[in-house]
């Protein structure tokens, strides 16, 4: 199967906005071409991590080959790489997309193109992929694509004169997209002769065999057995194993320039053959690696700490799993006097942030405290020093710092043009700096802004969805650090600084957040025996203050013969209940009270 | 191990079910009556078959007959299930013998009746004074009913063929207000019950009360103003010389309910009819819930030749510790500490942590510790109850845990 030439072979992805579509246009090309059977298909083949199908989102990329009988009668492998549909994951995007010759861009006949697409689009066009627009779920009552093809058209400046209509719900259009692969999308260069380089696109952890990676060959040829070289970490490894994901995974002899395979040879963590590097062999090196790697910074931070102090050991092997299979994940012990002993970790961006909490509650069964999301400062010091601070309880005192810069994200927000006065209400009041808007079509606008990256991590996707019922969509981009009038705020909660609650806040806010944020925690911590006060302060300063009064009655009305087991039963769940909160001195506190701060809207 | 020397038999028929109730019960429309029920007759004989046919135990000395609302029943059924007891178990000399009456259900006359069947005391559901209040818990009865049903009570306790009686009230109403609650205790008191139980409104699953509360539809008194309701009727009945002797009773001296006390003071019991649980010899079981599943429950017993539940006194377990806190404690007295952690095995070292542990509840006055003997401050510690046996029952479910064999 590895003897096809060049000339035959089709590397594509698919970019699309999240609910597009993506996922079941998958499952139809894969059910098509008769590489999964109908009776094996589970719905959305590709996604498949179990927090991935809940949300419907792609977070790891997968990849497909399928094999397919085109017009010309002439057999055709076609690979499917398949793209992570989040701005958390734009860099894993990006090594997809250098991995291809050709994208199917889908948009929602009757939803039109959204910023993520948008963005994901014109990384295609970078990288010169032939792409071809397919217009989904045409069959829908509200579907127009006229309308939609003329938006495309407006806004990337793509021609949809053979744009393709497609259900992929009811398959139709499936066979057209698929010849239009083959027709459309040209072939790999032939590099067959040259010395191996392989980019690496994604790759997995299995317990069993060692760190799985997915390759695409662009030149030379790769075989089992092969001494190679990882050209970015350094790493020589022996290859136990090369072959086709057909979607699973079948080995091969060897795989040559084109095609896209994967392969295991026992690597212990995914951090030694991260994404974007370049696999070349040991005994005839490429002169230079592909171009673009770069490791994943993380952007947002965050502390974890175990609600049970015992449970700390279990974390940080948790984590050390976790990281064999995450190489963007970062994290490392961070103390606590109020907390005890826990992580500060890094992550892409919020939904990195969450998906590594979840799977540790979930795969790892711990029960965690998340402190608020931050940034990372940096901190101009008195002494001429600098300072990267990415937990805003370390900030130093005023007297000892110049000044505070904190990270500016470029963000632009599609919407109908209906939200614009909501929207730009929300950039203002997350400290944006609006740069333009733009009318792309008569009824969809493009809202640029400049804004503190702190502001877009709190609860800004959020608000930006409920306040325009889910219609805006959102992308940014980092682009650099400026000066602000930034203070830490801090919480005291029964006289005792709680460290997790700080936060950094610009100067102008700090009283209206700190009164939220009081106001919040009272709300949030549930009532003790004992009266708590509540305070915010900056520095000695108190700004805020509440007070949550003392239980008076906490009492199981009857309790007889028959209702013994019951009550009993009712208690030991409350005690569960009270385990789960933090004991912060001698006050419970509840998980939620954490991201008090990300609540003060709501 | 002692033998159990407490019978309870539930009477689950209603005329309808309550707002608030989630007991087991079978409503039978307004009208039924124990006289021409065919329902009523049928389970009756299940229930004296189980008495028949259970393993019998020296004489009772308490019986409580609850529901349900049992006066649906006859005296002359009332008298056959005591007399189905007597064959079985015997009762004791000066035996207490309980009937839960609701009013609206019986008259003088059928309350002369259930006294010379052996009833010698009674527990009337009362509720409230407040008609509207009546309405709104879905009662059947009415201010007048239940002071109507009071009067023959005093008069039968006068008389001396009632030893004693109790009022049950429940607090916490939605849209209580302290001096609405106040109103409800005087007109109370000028009953001169013997006995009061008041119950604070638990909203349980499954109830009209708990789809009300659901929508938004039952407007309960807030918290502080339930621990004031709670407060003042600690406050004005301990004035009127009742002894606080459990977290909901109340009782004139020697009126407290021995029945009852039973539950407390962790001894066993024996139970019979649908919904009924039973404890002799510390092994608890539960009685299906339905008349369908008890009499199925019952079936399955009945075929083999043998007693219905096997029952071996010498091979007596004490009820678990957690369970002997959680209902010692809602007493005065509270618990003896040193008896119960010699019952169970706990060593001195133990007893020592359990009384750190509960170190923040002694330094608040919540908890007392005089010898061996535990005990809940009246009125702060009984009504933060939960938060001491929360520690307490965690506690003994960690001990319970490590001592378990780990699983492979």
């Amino acid at each position: 199967m590895t003897d096809v030439p060049v000339s035959r072979i089709r590397n594509f992805c698919i970019i699309a906005h999240i609910d597009h579509g993506k996922s079941t246009l998958a499952d139809r090309l894969l059910q098509a071409t008769g590489t999964v059977a109908a009776r094996d298909m589970q719905a959305q083949f590709l996604d498949n991590m179990e927090l991935e199908r809940e949300r419907g989102i792609t977070i790891k990329l997968q990849a497909a080959r399928m094999e397919y009988t085109a017009a010309d009668g002439e057999t055709y492998i076609l690979n499917l790489i398949d793209t992570p549909g989040h701005v958390d994951f734009s860099y894993e995007v990006s090594r997809s997309l250098q991995a291809c010759e050709g994208a199917l861009l889908v948009v929602d006949a009757s939803q039109g193109v959204e910023a993520q697409t948008l963005a994901n689009v014109y990384l295609a066009m970078g990288n010169d992929l032939e792409i071809i627009p397919v217009l989904n779920k045409i069959d829908l009552p509200g579907a127009d694509p006229a309308r939609i093809s003329e938006e495309i058209e407006s806004i990337i400046g793509l021609d949809t004169s053979n744009a393709i209509p497609c259900s992929a719900k009811t398959g139709l259009g499936i066979p057209e997209i698929l010849q239009a692969v083959v027709e459309r999308v040209p072939p790999p260069p032939d590099r067959v002769n040259e010395p191996l380089r392989a980019l690496i696109f994604d790759s997995y952890y299995d317990a069993y065999r060692g760190v799985i990676v997915y390759f695409r060959v662009i030149s030379g040829r790769i075989a089992r057995k092969d001494k190679v070289l990882l050209m970015a970490s350094g790493k020589t490894i022996e290859l136990d194993e090369v072959g086709v994901m057909a979607p699973d995974q079948r080995q091969v002899e060897s795989l040559h320039a084109g095609e896209v395979g994967y392969l295991a040879a026992s690597i212990k963590a995914v951090a030694d053959a991260r994404v974007g590097d370049t696999i070349t062999l040991l005994a005839d090196p490429a002169e230079a690696p592909l171009p673009g790697y770069a490791e994943a910074k993380p952007m947002v931070f965050c502390g974890l700490f175990p609600t049970d102090a015992d449970q700390y050991p279990d974390l940080r092997e948790a984590l050390d799993r976790l990281q064999l299979s995450d190489a963007a994940l970062k994290y490392e012990p961070e103390t606590s006097s109020a907390m005890g002993f826990g992580f500060r970790c890094g992550f892409l961006g919020l939904l990195h942030m969450e998906i590594v909490q979840e799977r540790l509650e979930r795969e790892y069964d711990l029960d965690l405290i998340v402190t608020a999301p931050s940034v990372i400062y940096q901190v101009n010091m008195v002494d001429g020093s600098t300072l990267m601070v990415d937990n805003p309880a370390t900030l130093p005192d005023p007297q000892q710092r110049e000044s505070i810069e904190e990270p500016y994200v470029k963000l632009e927000i599609y919407t109908p043009n209906t939200y614009n006065g909501a929207l730009m209400e929300l950039c203002q009041e997350r400290r944006g700096e609006f740069i333009d808007m733009k009318f792309i079509t008569p009824e969809r606008v493009t809202l640029h802004y400049e804004m503190p990256l702190a502001e877009v991590v709190t609860d800004f996707f959020d608000q930006m969805k409920s306040r325009t019922k889910g219609y805006a969509s959102m992308e940014y981009s980092l682009i650099g650090y400026r000066k602000n009038e930034l203070v830490r705020l801090d919480v005291l909660i029964n006289a005792e600084k709680a460290d997790p609650l700080t936060t950094i806040v610009h100067r102008d806010k700090a009283y209206n957040v700190g009164k939220g944020l009081v106001e919040k925690l009272k709300e949030l911590i549930p009532r003790q025996q004992f009266k708590i006060p509540i305070q915010a302060s900056i520095g000695s300063r108190i700004i805020a203050s509440e007070s949550i009064s003392a239980i008076r009655k906490d009492v199981l009305a009857k309790c007889y013969g028959g209702d013994i087991s019951r009550k009993k039963k009712l208690l030991k769940k409350q005690a569960k209940g009270k385990k789960r909160m933090k004991a912060m001195g001698k006050v419970d506190v509840p998980q939620e009270a954490f991201m008090a701060v990300l609540k003060l809207n709501q | 191990m002692l033998q159990p020397r407490s019978a309870y038999l539930h009477i689950p028929f209603c005329h309808r079910r309550c707002f608030y109730c989630d007991f087991a019960v079978v409503p039978l429309g307004d009208h039924a009556d124990g006289a021409h029920s065919g329902s009523i007759a049928e389970y009756l004989k299940w229930i004296e078959t189980e008495i028949e046919r259970s393993g019998g135990g020296p004489p009772l000395s308490t019986v409580y007959l609850g529901g349900g609302t049992p006066s649906l029943l006859t005296p002359a059924q009332v008298g056959t299930l005591l007399t189905a007891l007597a064959c079985r178990f015997g009762l004791a000399p000066g035996a207490e013998i309980s009937l839960e009456l609701d009013p609206a259900s019986f008259d003088q006359g059928r309350l002369a009746g259930y006294l010379a069947a052996g009833i010698n005391r009674v527990s009337l559901g009362g509720q409230s004074f407040d008609d509207a209040v009546l309405v709104r818990l879905g009662r059947r009865h009415r201010r007048g009913d239940l002071l109507e049903a009071a009067g023959w009570l005093r008069q039968a306790h006068r008389a001396g063929g009632l030893r004693s009686w109790s009022l049950d009230l429940i607090q916490g109403l939605p849209e209580q207000t302290l001096a609405h609650w106040g109103d409800q205790l005087n007109q109370a008191l000028a009953l001169c019950p013997p006995h009061l139980s008041i119950y604070d409104l638990t909203i349980e699953p499954g109830t009209v009360f708990e789809r009300l509360q659901a929508r938004g539809q039952l407007p309960l008194p807030e918290p502080d103003l339930g621990a004031d309701l709670m407060e003042l009727s600690a406050e004005r009945l301990r004035a009127a010389g009742y002894g606080h002797y459990e977290i909901s009773n109340y009782a004139l001296p020697g009126h407290a309910s021995r029945h009852n006390r039973v539950y407390w003071s962790g001894a066993g019991w024996w139970g019979f009819g649908l919904g009924a649980t039973s404890a002799p010899f510390g092994r608890r079981l539960a009685r299906p819930r339905t008349r369908e599943t008890y009499a199925a429950w019952l079936g399955e017993r009945l075929a083999p030749a043998k007693p219905l539940i096997e029952l071996d006194p010498t091979a007596a377990l004490p009820l678990p510790f957690d369970e002997r806190v959680l209902v010692g404690l809602r007493r005065r007295e509270g618990i003896n500490m040193a008896e119960l952690a010699a019952e169970h095995g706990l060593g001195p070292g133990e007893l020592d942590l359990l009384r750190e542990l509960c170190g923040p509840f002694i330094t608040r006055g919540l908890l007392g510790i005089e010898g061996p003997r535990w005990r809940l401050s009246d009125p702060e510690g009984l009504a933060l109850s939960n938060a001491v046996l929360r520690e307490l029952l965690a506690w003994w479910e960690q001990r319970v845990a490590a001592a378990a064999p780990a699983n492979p």
